[in-house]
């Protein structure tokens, strides 16, 4: 066709303008963790050269540990709450995608309304309840609000995906005498893991990235993430952007480490699942 | 390699978990088959929601029907005055205006800004794949870390605003202290946000435009505008159904750049929304009860308005 060969040069141009301009924000970010504060507001997007590595190690060398510590709350209530969150939503997902009694239909309606739910919404009296249980400003608080916030997306993953699953591999397995746990383990669960890696990648970048639920359910006192660590950490720099920056350079490694991690695998599932099914 | 090497072998570890007592998966299959698999497979999961979320709003519900404030007690039941009394308050309009205004300029902005992305770069090179990734970044990144780098580039004397100097202007916007300019400033920050998943999502529902049609209609005579309105545009409905309700949940809910970037300012509650409301009677006024009316109001605003627009959408979608 005529117009897609006459502007071959044009489209490469403007998208790369386009994607530098809109980087442009990260660009700076990234460029100011490596260049000394006082060199930050006279030349912003000057390339940090020499770069210094002082702004990286003054957020490891902070006296309150706000950095060190939130990596530790951070990482334990991710891993701890996709992991939960894996198998109680495969679970779920599969007795919800195999079942088909009308008790089952108002159930999954009924979860897949708190997809809509904004958090606001619900904080104060889940604040309430977890008091009830003594688990306020506590992780182990922390992780089962999120398994119950976020058990509705992993169901609606999970069952778009038991639904390729053959339901006559399950029955064949029956057959052989497997109990119903020992099929759902041996034969369904290993059969979703692309779902499985989707629940991983989306919920691990989330509950990661969280703010409001951590800041109010793990309170003042007792800690708290990486994430509401960048927050607390804005008063205290003020107009530092160097040190700022740092921190929130720290803070989002791991999950973007992570996330580049896992979509490999992501892929990877995918066919390894097709040739298995 | 390794790593799915891994995976399998930490899958398997799981799965021989329970073999060494068939007897507990035996027994409830004997006595009540049905009643055994809902207390394995589906309770744990549904106990999470119903005493996390379901409860919750059934509180927040019966909360909006009294005078909860737990440093004023006692708790009366006061009916609906709390709804009576939103209605005339200047500061739950305003966040209702705000939010509306956030949500509109956000789901406009990402949707048309995402769809024109994505044509951009819907061309088979590792080029386009690497911008994908450019604009996607902003999506895996917390909100909280989005908010602290626009506040260092939109603040009166950030980056913005001394590249700006360095270029002659003698008076710069306050992007973010002038109370008419701020809000703006949030929905712009919110729609960069959003941006890479809207191109994501159109740029899978471009990959399935069949090149034939594209073809088809060139060959009839269609120009560009026409190929796009006729053959391109329709099939992209799903895409934009998918898109127009993230971006309505996400604009609705917004509560993270407000309280990072202007704590509701400049001025009073200029950039407040409905959900930096919501959490501000509730944890800095305490006033429990007032604030479970604006969220009731809140949830029930957003529930409506996804699911008309859902339904709307998904109409045309079958229609086209």
């Amino acid at each position: 066709m005529t117009d897609a060969r006459t502007h071959t040069w044009l489209r490469p141009l403007v998208a790369v303008f386009v994607g530098a301009v809109f980087f442009l924000p990260l660009y700076l970010m990234l460029v100011n963790v490596f260049k000394p504060g006082e060199e930050i507001l006279p030349d912003p997007a000057g390339l940090p050269l020499p770069p210094t590595l002082e702004n990286i190690s003054g957020v490891f060398a902070r006296e309150d540990n706000l950095f060190t510590f939130g990596l530790v709350n951070s990482i334990a209530v991710t891993a701890l709450s996709i992991t939960i969150l894996t198998v109680l939503s495969a679970m779920l997902g599969h007795y919800l995608a195999r079942s088909t009694r009308v008790f089952a239909k108002v159930l999954l309606v009924t979860l897949l309304c708190g997809l809509m739910i904004p958090i606001p919404v619900i904080l104060s009296p889940m604040t309430s309840v977890l008091k009830a249980f003594d688990l306020m400003a506590t992780l182990q608080g922390l992780v089962l609000v999120n398994v119950g916030y976020y058990v509705p997306f992993g169901v609606l993953l999970f069952m778009g995906f038991v639904k390729s699953v053959p339901r006559e591999l399950e029955e064949a397995a029956e057959l052989d005498g497997a109990s119903k746990v020992r099929v759902f383990w041996q034969v369904v669960f290993p059969l979703l893991r692309p779902a499985s890696a989707s629940v991983l990648i989306f919920l691990g970048v989330w509950i990661w990235n969280d703010f409001l639920t951590p800041l109010i359910v793990l309170g003042p006192d007792s800690g708290t993430t990486v994430t509401v660590g960048v927050y607390r950490a804005i008063g205290q720099y003020e107009s530092d952007f160097g040190d700022l920056f740092a921190f929130m350079f720290l803070a989002t490694l791991p999950i973007l480490i992570f996330y580049l991690a896992l979509q490999k695998n992501f892929v990877k599932g995918l066919t390894g699942g097709a040739v298995k099914g | 390699m390794a790593d799915t090497k891994h995976v399998v072998r930490g899958e398997r570890r799981l799965a021989t978990r329970p073999r060494p007592q068939p007897s507990r998966a035996r027994r409830p299959a004997r006595l009540a088959p049905k009643l055994g698999r809902f207390a394995l497979f589906a309770l744990p999961g549904l106990v999470a929601y119903g005493l996390f979320v379901l409860l919750p709003i059934l509180m927040t519900g019966y909360y909006s029907l009294t005078n909860r404030n737990p440093f004023n007690p006692p708790t009366e039941f006061v009916g609906f005055r709390n709804y009576v009394t939103l209605t005339g308050d200047p500061e739950f309009l305003q966040a209702l205006t705000n939010t509306v205004i956030i949500t509109l300029i956000v789901t406009v902005l990402a949707n048309v800004g995402g769809l024109l992305v994505a044509m951009l770069l819907d061309r088979p090179s590792k080029l386009y794949l690497a911008l994908r990734g450019v604009f996607f970044t902003p999506v895996v990144l917390s909100s909280v870390v989005i908010s602290v780098i626009w506040r260092a580039v939109l603040t009166d004397d950030g980056l913005l605003n001394s590249a700006l100097r360095g270029l002659g202007v003698t008076d710069p916007p306050g992007w973010l202290s002038d109370p008419e300019l701020a809000l703006y400033s949030i929905a712009w920050i919110i729609t960069w946000q959003m941006l890479g998943f809207c191109v994501v999502v159109y740029l899978a529902g471009l990959q399935g435009v069949p090149r034939e049609l594209q073809e088809a209609a060139a060959i009839d005579g269609a120009g560009g505008l026409a190929r796009f309105r006729n053959v391109t545009w329709p099939m992209l409905a799903p895409a934009l159904t998918i898109n127009t309700v993230m971006l309505l949940i996400t604009g609705f809910k917004a509560y993270d750049q407000i309280q990072v970037i202007t704590n509701g300012g400049p001025g009073t509650g200029t950039t407040a929304t409905m959900a930096f409301q919501v959490v501000k009677e509730a944890f800095v006024g305490n006033r429990i009860g007032y604030s479970s009316a604006l969220a009731a109001v809140m949830l029930a605003l957003v529930a409506g308005v996804s699911v008309v627009v859902l339904r709307v959408l998904q109409r045309r979608e079958v229609t086209q």
